[in-house]
């Protein structure tokens, strides 16, 4: 710890030296989050405080570097047991003996997150380090994003980087073509994408192809070499396209993947959404998401597909969604908001209240609900809690 | 000899008010139209919104324009919760993105998005960049000339096409006869004609590369009781701008 401020400290006025010399831009910001569930008769909470530092420095004309450090620690509940919050079901399926492993463990955390160079020439860019990837029209899901699976109940919070090759050539003033590589141990390991952008009238369409290793386990068994549950490497293939535009005076967008998988069943991911902005200022959403992985029955979601889905390996475990958001700016520093996701499959709903209020010029409040209406043994029952998060984040 | 030169002499001095008087609501709102909208531009500007309470937030950032408004980029510069977002609108803010440098998304928005309010304030994206929207959304009707701010002024209604997206019903400008710069602008409620929403006044009107331009305006949201003033730091005309500064790929930058 002695060596990691130390690292710090010298770290800092490296930079400071260097900020002072006009050389490197540093900002980033403070987050203090609480954030608690009631289970049953007990109410738990869990804490957190992350500093993000962000580093950006234009070396010359057409060359930038950026980067960005992440310090997080946790308080209260660090250790969530998963099984909890599941059904009894469910829970018969853990083998005997491995209870304690299904636990979800907040530890602190301390890492690059990302950290690239850009060369802008007249004709193409090129991105090469760690970086964040964001794929897709969707707004809480993107069928072609195959790096990132977000949280629904937060589905703008920034995604983590990867390490990646990316080229994206400009083909005139309306598309542009992108190649990434995303580097694993072998080059069959390694995710490959191609991406054309173009736009006609009023609409942007895109079409892609990935190749990736799907990196999700099996949590039935246990690897005890890697303490950790058995991971079950496959081979993706996905051919995508996405549009976003205007139909009739609303915003519309769609977005569709078709999954080739090596070993088990393809599977095929499709999001059509709309949103609409009144004169009075209230923002409408309505999003639906269609995933062939997931199930439409709900007796039949079993310890894998609950686990995938908590761990964020998997995007959903029932089959067809819905996602509802109505924003309005109560003040002028105060935006309030309701996101309601139902699932169509299983007939469970969740409401999320939203709040966002502007502290000051650089300091924001964000604040959830989360109440869940479904059935014990459903994708958003109540069984699972119900629970709501505050956020303050201050940019400096 | 002499009473032809007494005739030009009056021809000339009437000329003005004759001219004046002849022009129509359209010439007028031609006239302006033209002025605002310049071949290219480059800005940079402070935003402050005054709250109902008192309070204060207040951003800077900088636009480029093109093709007389057609193509619009704004990039926040300040304060550090949304430094580098991003907006890009082309086709008169008939097709607009917005860049969000935390998660590198650029989200594609339809002409309604231009409702919303810029940061929180009283300007609208569309009262920011929509282009040559005074003629073709608005249909013109001179009113009776009126001082405003000073100014000797032409005024002239503006009513929203059947066929518009607009979001204002109608416009009330104030236009400065000596050089056709709308000085005061009312906006009207888009359900509901007779509501006054919200006056933009500005101030401050100096000539930059010989175009007259206010270096501050300041839009009183009448609805809310709030204000929001934006004063220009910088502005430069007819500047040379790339047409890959306006793609999705320079919004990123």
């Amino acid at each position: 710890m002695k060596r990691l401020i130390f690292v710090l400290a010298i770290l800092l006025i490296f930079l400071s030296s260097l900020a002072a010399q006009d050389k490197v831009e540093i900002f980033g910001y403070f987050e203090s989050q609480i954030m608690g569930v009631g289970l049953e008769s007990q109410f738990l909470q869990l804490f957190s405080n992350k500093l993000r530092v962000d580093l950006k420095s234009t070396v010359s004309d057409n060359i930038t570097f950026a980067a960005n450090f992440d310090y997080i620690t946790y308080h209260g509940k660090t250790k969530w047991d998963i099984l909890d919050f599941l059904s009894p079901e469910v829970v018969s399926e853990v083998p005997d003996g491995m209870e304690s492993f299904y636990v979800l463990p907040f530890s602190d955390r301390h890492f690059l997150d990302n950290a690239y160079i850009k060369i802008a020439f007249k004709h193409f860019d090129l991105t090469v380090g760690k970086q964040q990837i964001s794929l897709g029209t969707g707004y809480v899901w993107n069928p072609m994003d195959v790096f990132n699976v977000k949280d629904y109940l937060d589905p703008t919070y920034e995604q983590p980087g990867y390490n990646a090759i990316r080229l994206d050539v400009a083909l005139g003033s309306s598309y542009t073509a992108t190649a990434l590589f995303s580097p694993d141990d072998t080059w069959r390991n390694s995710a490959k994408l191609l991406q054309l952008k173009g736009r006609i009238s009023h609409f942007d369409y895109s079409f892609i192809a990935i190749e990736k290793v799907w990196r999700f386990h099996d949590y039935t068994q246990f690897d005890y070499e890697n303490m950790n549950f058995l991971e079950l490497p496959e081979r993706r293939q996905l051919l995508g396209a996405s549009t976003a535009g205007e139909l009739l005076g609303l915003g519309v967008w769609a977005e569709y993947a078709y999954n080739w998988m090596e070993d088990t069943k393809d599977f095929y991911e499709l999001v059509v959404g709309t949103d609409y902005t009144f004169d009075f200022q209230t923002y409408v959403m309505l999003e639906y998401y269609r995933n062939t992985l997931g199930k439409t029955d709900y007796e039949d979601y079993n310890l894998n597909d609950w686990m995938r889905m908590l761990a964020f390996e998997q995007k959903a475990i029932s089959r067809d969604q819905v996602y509802v958001f109505i924003q309005h700016p109560a003040t002028d520093l105060l935006n309030i908001g309701l996101s309601s996701i139902y699932s169509i499959s299983d007939n469970s709903l969740a409401l999320v209240p939203t709040l966002n209020y502007s502290f000051s010029d650089n300091v924001e409040i964000f604040a959830y609900l989360n109440f869940n209406f479904g059935q014990e043994g459903k994708v958003y029952a109540k069984s699972m809690g119900n629970g709501g998060l505050i956020r303050a984040r201050v940019y400096f | 000899m002499k009473n032809m030169l007494i005739s030009g002499l009056i021809f000339l001095l009437l000329t003005p008010i004759l001219y004046s008087q002849e022009l129509t609501g359209e010439d007028i709102i031609q006239e302006v139209n033209d002025l605002m909208n310049v071949q290219s531009s480059y800005g940079k500007a402070k935003m402050t919104i005054v709250t109902t309470s008192g309070q204060k937030r207040t951003f800077i950032y900088e636009s480029w324009s093109k093709n007389k408004g057609e193509k619009n980029l704004v990039r926040y510069l300040e304060p550090r919760r949304v430094k580098d977002q991003a907006v890009l609108m082309l086709n008169n803010a008939d097709d607009i993105w917005m860049f969000f440098p935390r998660t590198q998304r650029v989200r594609k928005l339809a002409t309604h998005a231009k409702k919303q309010k810029m940061q929180g304030s009283d300007f609208s994206y569309e009262d920011m960049g929509s282009g040559d929207a005074f003629i073709t959304d608005y249909s013109p009707k001179r009113l009776k000339d009126e001082k405003m701010e000073g100014y000797d002024c032409y005024k002239v209604e503006l009513t929203r096409k059947p066929e518009s997206d607009m979001s204002h019903s109608g416009l009330i400008l104030w236009v400065i006869k000596e050089n056709f710069y709308p000085v005061v602008i009312d906006y009207y409620d888009g359900d509901d004609p007779t509501r006054h929403e919200k006056r933009l006044v500005q101030s401050d009107i100096r000539e930059i590369d010989n175009i007259p331009t206010a270096m501050k305006m300041v839009m009183y949201n009448k609805n809310d009781n709030t204000q929001t003033e934006m004063e220009l730091l910088e502005v430069k005309y007819n500047v040379t701008l790339e047409d890959s500064m306006f793609t999705e790929r320079s919004l990123k930058k």
